[in-house]
């Protein structure tokens, strides 16, 4: 046990002490903060170049109508022929494409546009709103109904839906305020933290077994502990470098929960109108519930990460090299890329079949359940969940020492998944 | 002879190769014990298996008459060919922390090791980082992890390679100095003439197999099969009537060293030295008469050879 603890402390403070650790951990939040704030700054202030489309209307409804917007304007060319603007507003002419209305709008191929370039989803959809809307209007027109305009703004509603989880005493007041958004933005920031520190830290344990296989320390390592400590103490080590990470990460929200959040909102929240808003006000300053994530967030990662180093070191016991190493971290990579798959169809129904499952499945469960955990999940799923990942841990650790035993000591051999089979089943 | 470690029949084939075949010797307590051998013999296997690195394909190592186990294996002091130290890592800590890692507490590791590096002349290296040194300096410092904690069985693989006589010479008074403190100490070397400084018993390993095994005097006398170096002064006649039946002059050529001829003699084992001493003296005016001792450079490449 003193040579674990022993390796432990040498793995732990070698990384910890390095000013790019430092670095990283106090960038780290400001850089999450970025990521999330850039698409929105992006929105709001990328002009994006107004695009010009040559119209030419059959059923000279829709042309008159179309709106001008920022994105873009339109030009009428309702003599032409649809070859001839296509021959003259061509790619050189600087004109987005052509949109085309036939006769009767409603019937297939109707409408058409024809770019020069490849156009977004956004903007498609844009003009085919106008159109309907367009046409739905002039449909409505057909009923002959006075006031037609007045009695549409009056009926022109806007909802905001403001969510509790029910705590069963049926007063708003003492239930806690939800929102799905505010859920899929936790749910993403906690699923993606995961991802990125089981491989961060998961790649380090395979680059130190690889080093020290390397650079010969091994001989002397194993000469002075069993294999099984040299793996399990590079393991843990690098465990408490990633929860001293999420540690002073953990620190730094919640203090600015507690303190920073409520100085800066407060006076604004009451104003607000935007039941989106105060939920989300609402969780980032209940430094109770971001405590009580932060826990859940250390033990899946803690769980996950373990699972995935002893894969990790094991692969890097049976290569020489960072380049051999490719053909079994691109296996271990898989489930991590499957589980951000299923993650993100999690927000859609954190409560659908393949959630569940994927959540209680050890491979998949850390990403996909902590990215659930927002969404206020059964407690014993998440208990049970953890029960499995932490078995399978248990499970895989001593597989994997089986194999680290044998592969610390193999040097230029090109080693593949039948050779770690067979070390597995040596005695 | 009190065995600290004995090889029985040890075999160890990798695809295609045979690199121990069917070898066996015997390492007594307290001797300074040096494995020799070209390059590929099969050296630094032998003690790969010693320190349990490489399983045995047969046979069997005993420690102190017992069947070597994994834990025996901590207790050895072990410094591999291909010097193995964390490159990041200072040099203090590091050492520190292999010593611990053997079993010493921080504060008696860092005792120890503050006087050692004092010794070695190295106590400023302290907080330099390992990458740093250049191979001779992290040399000495693997030789002070391997040694600090005062083990009973020392075994270093190629001690010598990559230091200046002066560090060599160094290293030869220490390694001495850890026998006569109690220690047992195997090296592999292909250096003869660190063997003949320092090591009490050697065993010769080529292609594979022991072709020479036992203690330094005893195999360089047997080598040396009883030839001697004359000085005298006398005409040649008197000199082989002196000879007589007792012995054989085996070289023709004659030199001389001021004033004196100088030759060798063969004297067969039954006869006695003394007798021969008598007659040259009476006859020849004698000067001297020396024991004529190959070095283990020549006993090295005859044994290689098979003309031993």
């Amino acid at each position: 046990m003193k040579n674990i603890y022993l390796i432990i402390s040498r793995e732990y403070l070698e990384r910890v002490r390095k000013k790019s650790f430092i670095i990283v951990t106090l960038l780290m939040p400001l850089f999450m903060i970025g990521m999330m704030i850039a698409p929105t700054l992006m929105m709001l202030y990328s002009t994006s170049d107004q695009k010009q489309v040559v119209v030419i209307d059959r059923s000279g409804l829709i042309a008159d109508n179309l709106c001008e917007t920022p994105e873009v304007t339109f030009i009428r060319e309702d003599r032409m022929s649809k070859s001839e603007a296509c021959n003259i507003y061509n790619e050189e002419s600087g004109i987005f494409g052509i949109l085309y209305i036939g006769e009767t709008i409603e019937d297939r191929d109707s409408v058409q546009l024809i770019t020069n370039s490849s156009s977004s989803m956004m903007f498609e959809q844009n003009i085919a709103a106008q159109i309907e809307s367009i046409v739905e209007h002039d449909k409505l027109k057909a009923y002959d109904i006075d006031n037609l305009e007045e009695i549409l703004a009056s009926i022109e509603t806007n909802i905001d839906l403001a969510t509790y989880v029910n705590d069963g005493s049926g007063e708003e007041e003492s239930m806690e305020s939800t929102s799905s958004g505010v859920n899929y933005i936790l749910g993403i920031v906690l699923g993606m933290m995961l991802y990125m520190i089981i491989i961060l830290y998961g790649q380090m344990v395979l680059t130190s077994v690889i080093e020290e296989k390397s650079s010969r320390v091994i001989d002397v390592m194993v000469t002075s502990c069993t294999p099984f400590q040299l793996m399990m103490g590079k393991i843990l080590g690098i465990a408490a470098v990633a929860l001293t990470q999420i540690g002073i990460w953990a620190l730094l929200v919640l203090s600015a929960s507690k303190f920073l959040v409520p100085a800066v909102f407060s006076a604004d929240v009451a104003a607000a109108n935007d039941m989106m808003l105060v939920a989300a006000l609402g969780t980032i300053t209940d430094t109770g519930y971001l405590a009580s994530l932060f826990a859940c967030l250390v033990l899946f990662i803690l769980g996950g990460f373990l699972l995935y180093a002893s894969l990790y070191a094991a692969a890097g016991s049976a290569v020489d090299s960072i380049q051999d190493s490719q053909q079994f971290n691109s296996i271990i990579m898989i489930p991590i890329i499957i589980s951000i798959i299923i993650m993100m169809s999690v927000f859609n129904d954190p409560n659908s079949s393949i959630a569940f499952w994927s959540s209680m499945i050890p491979f998949t469960s850390p990403i996909v359940m902590i990215a659930r955990v927002p969404f206020g999940i059964p407690v014993w799923e998440i208990i049970v969940s953890l029960i499995v990942l932490y078995l399978t841990f248990i499970a895989t650790t001593y597989l994997a020492s089986k194999i680290f035993r044998v592969g610390i000591f193999m040097h230029g051999k090109r080693n593949t998944w039948r050779d770690l089979w067979v070390w597995i089943r040596e005695k | 002879m009190d065995t600290i470690l004995k090889i029985e029949n040890v075999s160890k084939s990798y695809t295609g190769h045979k690199a121990l075949d069917d070898l066996s010797l015997e390492v007594p307590r307290g001797a300074v014990y040096g494995l020799l051998g070209p390059n590929g013999a099969g050296k630094t296997t032998l003690i790969r298996v010693i320190t349990r690195i490489t399983m045995a394909d047969a046979g069997r190592v005993l420690l102190d008459g017992k069947p070597l186990k994994a834990e025996d294996v901590f207790h050895i002091g072990y410094m591999p060919e291909e010097r193995g130290l964390y490159k990041k890592m200072r040099v203090g800590e590091q050492a520190i922390f292999f010593a611990r890692l053997k079993g010493l507490s921080r504060s008696e590791a860092e005792r120890r090791l503050r006087t050692w590096f004092e010794r070695l002349n190295i106590a400023d290296w302290w907080e330099r980082k390992v990458e740093d040194l250049s191979k001779g300096m992290a040399q000495k410092v693997q030789f002070i992890a391997t040694v600090v904690h005062e083990p009973k069985l020392l075994i270093f693989d190629e001690p010598f390679s990559g230091f200046d006589p002066i560090n060599a010479n160094l290293l030869k008074e220490e390694i001495l100095g850890l026998r006569d403190r109690g220690a047992t100490v195997i090296f592999s070397t292909h250096n003869m003439a660190s063997v003949e400084e320092i090591c009490d018993h050697i065993t010769l390993i080529n292609k594979s197999r022991n072709i020479l095994s036992g203690s330094v005097e005893e195999i360089r006398r047997t080598a040396g099969g009883n030839n001697f170096e004359v000085l005298y002064n006398a005409s040649e006649e008197a000199f082989m009537s002196a000879l007589g039946n007792f012995a054989t002059r085996t070289t023709e050529s004659r030199g001389t060293v001021g004033g004196y001829t100088q030759t060798r003699i063969h004297i067969p084992n039954d006869e006695d030295v003394r007798g021969v001493i008598a007659a040259l003296n009476d006859h020849c005016n004698l000067r001297s008469l020396n024991e004529v001792i190959p070095s283990m450079n020549d006993i090295f490449i005859r044994a290689v050879n098979g003309t031993l």
